[in-house]
């Protein structure tokens, strides 16, 4: 039996740090089980537990099998039509609006990380076929910290997170890799194995906060402060690495006058919630333990403050000379995909004279409301679920009266799909060819074609072929896609010499073999890009982009009415609204329920198990209400996605920073407040 | 020479994350409802993962009135699935919960230590998914140092001698604000 085992390698496209690569075991062509791939040297043949549910995924009933129709849009009333109708349907509203408005510019497409494979990326090309159209710029995630490491070192190198392992400290700020990213776990515990201290700064008490050695709980988005606390004692103590700063450093004396002069530790106690003795050990911590290695999570700089939080920390790992230094330096984000020439992504357009405009991807209905001459009328969604996960929700449901027609393409019926009038059913990462990389270790891998396509459906890249080569059969001329150019020839399009040179391959095919790993490896690196080719503790660039040239603490805003924070972390059995897990695992009760400190829910005569309802003027939702000591008075916690998914209750600020990134700044998703009511059930 | 095949459970280092839980169902094809190894939370941040112990005295084995249990040289209990009637009388004598009851096949199905994998020279499906090392394969007839016969969480042992070993949870410095 086992000699009829075919085994592929296959790479986990979700939005997620691990990137992991698979081995599919398929038997008569049926996916049978999925294995981590021993040749990755970062995963090291495990997968997660969402990894590991993968055949549940593919094979899940609930998945989309067919092309669908629905009239009118949201009633339910779901029709199967072929993908020629499906086809015909979108061709003859595109032409249509061509012809209405004389450009494409009512076209509009809203696509992210469903599946972050760079062959995903022909959406884009797609409408860039289109010649000018409404494109989308900005991201919801990462861009204000990505602004401020850019700020600091010119954006510079992402260190490789094996080299975790030499770490003598890892101070870990508002992560939480024990459910987002288990993989770096192996490789935190050896250096722990080797004597290295675990310390987890965060306002929750996560997973990863209680295998910790030190457990510092700290007021939400206050980080940056602390980190300056942290800095002010070694400063003033003399306990910072000088010959760093004298030479790679600009702006110490500012900032050496800023942390004495204006940061107060009672100020910092007070904030951050952080006592000044718990401030001063951390301080002693750092100063003792060589190399130090600061992980900093995506969640604090989802804030107002959330880019300076970032560059606080940033900086206080380059005055203890940890920054390019192995074992040491400052993780964050690591930017491989923008190595790679992303073909799809930057596909040249016909020019028809005309300006393509853009939205940005966390105030999209509010700014595609906005557009006339002409208005947004087509919507094409892809690899995204915005109804479940975007800010603005009251907006969406005007701007959805406005479309002439919504498109989604997905393997599910999501919250966002059940909103459209045709649905394409899309192919899992185990049924099309694609390349992977990773926002967080070093390597790159394969994705094979293990299955064929389940039932009907097709990858982002056949769509566009098919639609394009549709659309210039009714006009010729309309898209210069080019739909003859296999999924091969886009992948060997992205290893130029230079991109296998990175990686020391001779060929992408050799990705066939085994994952490869880009070959800057774990030097220590000083080369900083930004224009003093130092450190910049003080940036000139930010002070131009009229944001503080120092990392200072600035504390947001808050709303009285609505007095308790909310926090939307990411939950063990999904990655944002994707939760295929709970086939496997069983019903998750966390994703019912709003978790909140005993005093809060005693002030509002709430008790464990109530059913309650959560609310502030952006809008509402109900939740079992739990009770536990480890939140903090002031906070509640509800997790994202399910059938009433929290993002309406999401503020619409924005962060600080990330326009230099991402075009737009990020969203301050955590610049949330609420009320809490118990709902009392009317007696009859 | 005498051998019984059991798990090392660290509860210092499981985060359950459910990584084994998980790599188990997809190694062993388990329907939706039958979960052979199982991760729970303890409260404050302690987990524990747990699967068949393949006792020293398996209540499995002693209830069963088809006989369909055996316990093999090495110490691992198995289920002979032909035997089986689907009586539960193993589901709900086991202190554990091992023996699963597979509603399609109205049968008890139960964790086999991975035979297959093993006798291909791997560890258990579980044991090899482990990020945190919190799981690995002993023969608990010579239990390693610093290992303790349970913990707290676990059901009570003394009825069936479970093959299986801790590691406690260490004491950690925790900063709360107050």
């Amino acid at each position: 039996m086992t000699s009829d085992v075919k085994v592929y390698r296959n790479v986990c496209p979700r939005n997620c740090y691990n990137t992991c690569a698979m081995l599919s075991h398929v038997v008569n062509g049926k996916l049978l089980k999925v294995e981590g791939d021993p040749s990755h040297g970062y995963s090291q043949g495990r997968l997660c537990a969402k990894g590991y549910a993968y055949t549940s995924y593919v094979y899940s009933s609930e998945r989309l099998r067919y092309p669908l129709k629905q009239y009118p849009r949201g009633s339910g009333n779901w029709v199967r039509i072929t993908w020629e109708e499906a086809l015909n349907l979108i061709s003859a509203k595109l032409l249509d609006l061509n012809h209405r408005y004389g450009s494409n510019r009512s076209l509009a497409y809203n696509k992210c990380s469903g599946n972050v494979g760079i062959l995903h990326y022909a959406t884009e090309g797609m409408f860039n076929s289109f010649g000018s159209h409404t494109k989308l710029r900005g991201n919801p995630c990462m861009s204000a910290g990505m602004d401020a490491v850019t700020y600091s070192s010119g954006g510079g190198k992402s260190p490789d997170p094996e080299a975790m392992s030499n770490s003598k400290l890892i101070v870990i700020w508002g992560a939480n890799p024990a459910w987002t990213a288990i993989h770096q776990l192996k490789f935190i515990n050896q250096a722990r194995d080797k004597g290295a201290v675990l310390v987890v700064i965060d306002p929750v008490y996560t997973a990863t906060a209680a295998t910790a050695d030190y457990y510092i709980q700290i007021r939400p988005g206050t980080d940056g402060l602390l980190a300056l606390g942290i800095a002010k004692v070694l400063v003033e103590g003399g306990r910072y690495d000088s010959s760093f700063v004298e030479e790679h450093v600009v702006g110490w004396d500012s900032f050496e006058s800023y942390l004495t002069e204006k940061v107060s530790l009672e100020e910092v106690q007070s904030i951050t919630g952080v006592a000044k003795n718990v401030v001063e050990l951390l301080a002693d911590l750092y100063f003792r333990n060589d190399p130090a290695a600061s992980w900093c999570g995506f969640g604090l700089q989802r804030y107002q403050n959330g880019g300076q939080n970032v560059r606080a920390i940033y900086a206080l790992s380059a005055l203890t000379g940890n920054v390019g230094k192995a074992g040491g330096d400052f993780y964050y984000f690591h930017p491989a995909t923008d190595f790679f020439p992303l073909n799809l992504l930057n596909y040249q357009g016909p020019n028809d004279g005309q300006v393509t405009r853009t939205i940005d991807i966390n105030y999209f209905p509010s700014q595609a409301l906005s557009l006339v001459d002409p208005p947004v009328k087509f919507l094409w969604i892809a690899g995204r679920n915005p109804l479940s996960q975007d800010q603005e929700v009251q907006d969406w449901t005007k701007l959805l009266k406005e479309l002439e027609m919504v498109v989604t393409v997905d393997l599910f019926m999501t919250k966002t799909a059940e909103v459209s009038d045709i649905v394409l059913p899309a192919t899992s990462q185990f049924e099309d060819l694609d390349i992977n990389v990773s926002y967080w270790h070093h390597w790159a891998a394969l994705n094979q074609k293990a299955i064929e396509p389940y039932y009907e459906t097709k990858s982002d890249l056949e769509i566009a072929q098919q639609l394009t080569r549709k659309l210039n059969e009714l006009q010729p001329g309309f898209s210069n896609f080019p739909s003859e150019r296999s999924a091969e020839e886009w992948v060997e399009s992205e290893f130029t010499p230079e991109i296998l040179e990175l990686y020391g391959l001779s060929s992408w095919r050799e990705l066939e073999k085994a994952p490869a790993k880009l070959r800057i490896g774990n030097k220590p690196w000083l080369d900083f890009k930004t224009d003093t080719g130092k450190f910049e503790i003080f940036s000139k660039d930010a002070k131009e982009d009229r944001l503080p040239a120092l990392p200072r603490f600035w504390a947001g805003s808050s709303d009285p009415s609505f007095p308790l924070r909310l926090l939307t972390p990411q939950n063990i059995t999904g990655i944002h609204s994707q939760n295929w897990l709970l086939e496997w695992i069983g019903p998750d009760e966390r994703r019912n329920d709003v978790t909140m400190n005993p005093f809060d829910a005693v002030l509002r005569k709430v008790q464990d198990g109530d059913e309650v309802r959560i609310y502030n003027a952006q809008g509402s939702v109900t939740r079992k209400a739990r009770l536990n000591q480890e939140v903090l008075p002031g906070i509640v916690i509800i997790y994202q996605g399910g059938k009433e998914p929290v993002n309406s209750l999401l503020s619409g600020l924005s962060a600080d920073m990330g326009k230099k990134y991402s075009g737009s700044e990020g969203a301050a998703l955590y610049n949330a407040f609420v009320e809490v009511e118990k709902i009392v059930r009317s007696q009859i | 020479m005498t051998e019984q095949m059991g798990f090392l459970f660290n509860a210092e280092r499981c985060v359950g994350c459910k990584s084994c839980e998980m790599a188990c169902k997809n190694e062993n094809s388990t329907p939706a409802n039958v979960n052979w190894r199982r991760v729970s939370s303890q409260g404050t941040g302690n987990n524990l993962s747990i699967s068949c112990n393949h006792c020293e005295s398996p209540e499995c084995f002693r209830v069963c009135p088809q006989r369909a249990y055996v316990k093999r040289r090495d110490g691992i209990v198995m289920i002979n699935i032909n035997r089986c009637d689907g009586c539960m009388t193993c589901v709900s004598a086991c202190p554990y919960k091992a023996p699963q009851f597979d509603l399609e096949k109205q049968k008890a199905s139960k964790c086999t230590f991975c035979l297959p994998r093993r006798e291909a020279g791997l560890q258990p499906a579980c044991v090899s998914a482990c990020h945190t090392g919190a799981l690995s394969v002993i023969n608990t007839d010579q239990p390693p140092k610093n290992t303790v016969p349970t913990i707290e969480g676990f059901p009570d042992i003394r009825l069936t001698k479970p093959s299986i070993r801790f590691r406690p949870v260490k004491e950690k410095l925790r900063y709360w604000i107050k």
